[in-house]
């Protein structure tokens, strides 16, 4: 499977100014509290991932038995490439999901019932589907589809506030 | 009623006064104390009014499980003021009264209204006139029931949180405790939640204590949510252990709801927490032991024990209180009459089974001891202490200890359903138990059986002469303790799809509307005129809501060959066809366009709603077929939207440097284009029936392409003005011009299929429906006198319902109302006259077949 351009945003010109579906939701919000992670490369790589070793500073996330999240920062056209030629299935996903940083398991289980045991995880995240998984420092980043970011964002703040945060 | 001094294990912290208002009046209180015994202390003893009856009730419990200390505190209805800490500044308000609760003028019911409200009344006398119903439901909601909800006040938050644990211990008593001790050295995640507040500051190690915390129930899944405060914990544990003890049960008598009648537990927490003496004189009538536990606290408080009535040894002696205005005042045993201001009734300890039988237990009648036991615990749980049934001796109470007066002697206090309400249900043929708790609400009431449940069995056993066993116990189901509405409902989050482009809506003053989980424009100002850029100038849609598929692989064209009615391999790259998805039984289940980006690539759009759907119809195929496919769903990835109008090849062309010519874009082309540095995929198409471009591109740049598209002159518009623009093509909508019955004969689409090809889903039923022929048909129509029918309107004959309109709008290009309708086959032809119904009344309308606005399709291809 070979990613088609019109799907990739590092295609567009420079001069694009490439927005944020959390840009709006997270005006004036410190990122202590959340921080916006929407803008790192995210792949879609199907096929033998089990064998898939991300490149230093990356993140693969399997999120299924030949189906993972490949997360890398800064522009994919050459990763995607790479991955294609290595035989695996390759689809930018980058402007798919809105990703978002968030300390604090407490916040988390205000929000999905997932094991944060047993991450990188699927499933409801403030009742959207959602993948959960750990960053360095106790971090998590949350995904959820573009479409719902904003909503996620508001929950996720809506809990701070119940958490006195 | 007095304030007792210092009390060995007083919860009290009397260095600290906290003030409550209540009714007008300063109630002074210490830490420590609750609403309930710090009014008691003050000599309030009245504390609520019961829920049908309107009788005077005070503390029966003190464990925050029945409603007799019901009240509202700070506008917080329902508040169990027995067991709810004190704070500064409160304000508690009796609730269900009209009046006060010392003069409640719905007490009347009491007093004269037994004979015209026996149990279920309301099932036979107001059910007549029917149309009075709204009039007597509103007087019985006014009459009966419990605390108002404050619709003005600003609600109090509630969370929810998901919590995990190895193990969960229900119940802090003794054994519970040493449960939770046990299992936390093999290791973390132990945690014990209890509903009395005194637990709060107990260090188990390696144990979480919560408390005050209630275990609401037991779901399925090992879920125990878990009220703590505001916040409700959904416990899910590997194992639970259930630690509820018992509850003391209440004897049935005439005036055992008087103020002044408690528990011996009650008896117990007032002295012994709250340093409060509930009375001077007080006689104790017992089935087990109670009395040697309350006379040690009795004795603590100095109160006078006048006389013990041992129910111990099989006799049923006629027992009445006697009170005046609600207050007890003396206590008639066998014609001997004794005053006192307190009577401590016990009719036993109950095992509190409920949770354990929530998930799964037996529950067995101990004819022996008169409790339900709980059996056959399943696995992953486990029952430890008094809960097993280890009650100890008890002698088994009698049905009721009626004297030969009158007077109401209550089964059930939080519902006040009486010996007799019990009886009348028998009487009138319930002849099971499950059927008399729905009849009577005999343990519905807020302490969900606590107290009423063993009593109520008993009664009915006598009444309808079966034993106890025989009679059974109704089923236990959450909740198992009063949960406000706030916490179940948790924070208010409706998820909201919002597309890469919603903020420059927003911006743009566009008035949203939901459209399934999507909010998007209706429309940004005039719809009319909105309509006419399009038709004359230029206009642009946000269409990112499209579901929108990648389909790739060597076998993708045989793969959409057998999904959908018509053709895809023999398409050209760069070509784009319309496609209909059909189900299994030929039913039309979604629709939109199919673009070949290469030999075996294919570029797929559905409905905004259809798009998860979609997919996954797609995946389930492939599964089945095993293609050597692909399939992706990139509807986030992308974002799109429609230039349409005269001016819309100008515009384009002003933003690429790539040849926009009709020879260069034709319609039904797809080309990858540079549209204002973009990437995007532009396909000419046209849904709104003027020439247009629907160009996809990454989401993350669709505000960028949209500003340079608006910046071209081109006029934003919503889902109203295409709604208009669609139907002047009459272009079906799927799901609202078609419905789960609809097939593409029937739809008007019969060139769609292509029977001629080798099998596709949804083919035998397609030639089945058009061997057979079709009764209804989808057909266009316009207006024969300017009116407009309602979408969902009926099209009628001879003034009986003879189809349906799916939509209707107002087309100020054509001058016409049109719209699209289902009706008989025998009426689908071009020029028949119909008649559709409008505000009630025929109106004539003429069958049109084929779009309203450029028929050829002319504007389109320019």
């Amino acid at each position: 499977m070979i990613s088609p351009a019109f799907l990739s945003p590092d295609r567009c010109e420079p001069s694009v100014r490439l927005v944020s579906p959390l840009e709006r939701a997270l005006t004036g919000i410190d990122p202590g509290r959340v921080r916006d992670r929407s803008h790192v490369g995210k792949l879609e790589v199907r096929g033998d991932v089990a064998s898939l070793e991300p490149a230093p500073g990356d993140r693969f996330h399997r999120i299924g038995p030949r189906h993972g999240l490949y997360v890398h920062e800064g522009p994919t056209a050459e990763l995607r490439d790479s991955l294609t030629a290595r035989g695996y299935a390759v689809i930018d996903q980058t402007g798919a999901y809105a990703a978002f940083e968030v300390h604090g398991a407490d916040v988390l289980r205000r929000l999905t019932d997932l094991d944060l045991e047993a991450l990188p995880a699927a499933g409801l995240v403030a009742r959207v589907r959602g993948i959960v998984t750990r960053a360095d420092g106790g971090a998590f980043v949350v995904y959820v589809a573009q479409e719902h970011g904003h909503y996620a964002c508001e929950a996720v703040l809506d809990a701070l506030e119940g958490l006195g945060r | 009623m007095s304030r007792l001094p210092i009390q060995p294990g007083e919860l009290l912290d009397r260095d600290t006064v906290v003030r409550f208002s209540f009714q007008g009046r300063s109630i002074e209180a210490f830490a420590g104390d609750t609403f309930g015994s710090a009014l008691y202390a003050s000599g309030r003893t009245l504390l609520s009014r019961s829920f049908k009856y309107h009788r005077p009730r005070g503390i029966l419990c003190c464990r925050g499980h029945c409603a007799n200390c019901m009240m509202t505190v700070d506008g917080t209805p329902n508040v169990r003021v027995c067991e709810t800490p004190v704070r500064d500044g409160a304000v508690v308000e009796g609730q269900n009264v009209i009046g006060s609760l010392d003069r409640d003028l719905f007490s009347v019911v009491d007093k004269v209204g037994g004979p015209f409200t026996p149990v279920g009344f309301y099932y036979r006398t107001m059910i007549r006139p029917r149309r009075l119903w709204p009039l007597y439901e509103r007087f019985l909601r006014n009459a009966a029931g419990l605390g108002k909800v404050p619709e003005r006040d600003p609600h109090n938050r509630y969370d929810v949180e998901h919590r995990e644990a190895r193990v969960l211990v229900v119940g802090g008593g003794r054994a519970g405790r040493e449960a939770a001790a046990e299992h936390a050295v093999a290791g973390p995640g132990v945690v014990l939640v209890d509903e009395l507040p005194e637990l709060g500051g107990l260090e188990l190690p390696g144990v979480e204590v919560l408390a005050p915390a209630r275990a609401i129930g037991v779901w399925e899944g090992g879920l125990v949510p878990v009220e703590h405060g505001n916040l409700l914990l959904r416990y899910r544990a590997q194992h639970l252990v259930v630690a509820t003890g018992t509850i003391d049960q209440p004897l049935v008598f005439p005036g055992n709801d008087l103020v002044g009648v408690m528990l011996p537990g009650a008896v117990e927490r007032l002295v012994e927490r709250y340093a409060v003496k509930p009375g001077e004189r007080a006689v104790v009538i017992a089935a087990d032991d109670a009395a040697d536990r309350a006379r040690a606290a009795l004795d603590q408080a100095g109160i006078e024990i006048v006389s013990t009535v041992r129910l111990t040894d099989g006799r049923t002696p006629a027992v009445a209180a006697n009170g005046r205005k609600g207050q007890v005042r003396s206590v008639t045993v066998d014609g001997r009459t004794v005053d006192c201001d307190l009577v401590v009734m016990s009719g036993g300890r109950q095992p509190a089974y409920s949770l354990l039988a929530m998930a799964g237990a037996k529950v067995e009648y101990d004819a022996a001891r008169g409790v339900l036991v709980p059996a056959a615990i399943p696995d992953g749980i486990s029952a430890t202490g008094s809960v097993t049934g280890a009650v100890g001796e008890q002698a088994v109470p009698a049905a009721s200890y009626t004297a030969a007066r009158s007077g109401k002697c209550f089964v059930c206090v939080c519902e006040d359903v009486t010996t007799k309400d019990v009886k009348r249900a028998v009487a009138e043929g319930f002849d099971s138990i499950e059927l008399a708790k729905r009849y009577t609400t005999v343990t519905m009431g807020p302490c969900q059986g606590r107290y009423c449940h063993v009593q109520s069995i008993r009664l009915y056993a006598q009444e309808t002469g079966a034993d106890e066993a025989a009679v059974g116990a109704t089923t236990a189901r959450p909740p198992w303790t009063p949960v406000s509405m706030g916490l179940l409902a948790g924070r208010h989050l409706e998820p909201m799809k919002r597309s890469s482009l919603h903020h420059r809506h927003e911006e743009s003053g566009a008035s949203l509307i939901w459209a399934g989980a999507w909010k998007r424009p209706y429309a940004y100002g005039d719809v009319e005129q909105e309509v006419r850029a399009v038709h004359e100038d230029l206009g642009v849609i946000d269409v990112s809501t499209l579901g929108k598929l990648l389909v790739q692989g060597p076998d993708a064209a045989e793969f959409l060959e057998r999904l959908y009615p018509n053709r895809f391999g023999d398409m050209k790259p760069g070509r784009i066809r319309y496609g209909v998805l059909t189900t299994d039984a030929g039913r039309i289940m979604d629709d939109g366009t199919v673009a070949r980006l290469a030999e075996d690539s294919y570029y797929v759009t559905t409905t905004s709603t259809g798009a998860d759907a979609v997919n996954g119809w797609f995946e389930w195929w492939n599964a089945i077929w095993g293609y050597d496919v692909e399939i992706a769903n990139v509807t986030g990835a992308l974002a799109a939207v429609n230039v349409a109008g005269p001016r819309a090849r100008e515009a384009l062309s002003a933003l690429t440097d790539a040849p926009v010519s009709n020879d260069a874009i034709s319609y039904l082309d797809a080309k990858e284009l540079a549209v204002a540095g973009v990437t995007c995929l532009v396909l000419r198409i046209g849904f709104v029936g003027e020439l247009g471009y629907e160009l996809h591109c990454p989401s993350p740049a669709a505000e960028h392409l949209w500003d340079a598209i608006v910046s071209q002159g081109a006029v934003p518009f919503g889902l109203e003005p295409q709604r208009v623009l669609r139907l002047e093509k009459a272009h079906v909508i799927v799901g609202q011009d078609t419905d789960s019955e609809s097939n593409l004969i029937s739809a008007g689409m019969p060139w769609i299929a292509k029977l001629d090809k080798d099998d596709w889903v949804g083919k035998r039923a397609t030639q089945l429906v058009q061997a057979a022929g079709v009764r209804e048909c989808l057909v266009g129509f316009e207006m024969e006198n300017g009116k407009l029918p309602a979408e969902g309107g009926q099209v009628v004959e001879n003034g009986r319902p003879a189809g349906r309109v799916t939509s209707a709008r107002r087309s100020a290009v054509l001058g016409k109302n049109i719209g699209l309708a289902w009706v008989r086959s025998e009426a689908a032809e071009e020029g028949t006259r119909i008649q559709i119904r409008v505000d009630g009344r025929p109106e004539p309308a003429t069958v049109r077949h084929g779009a309203f606005y450029d028929p050829e399709g002319t504007r389109l291809r320019s």
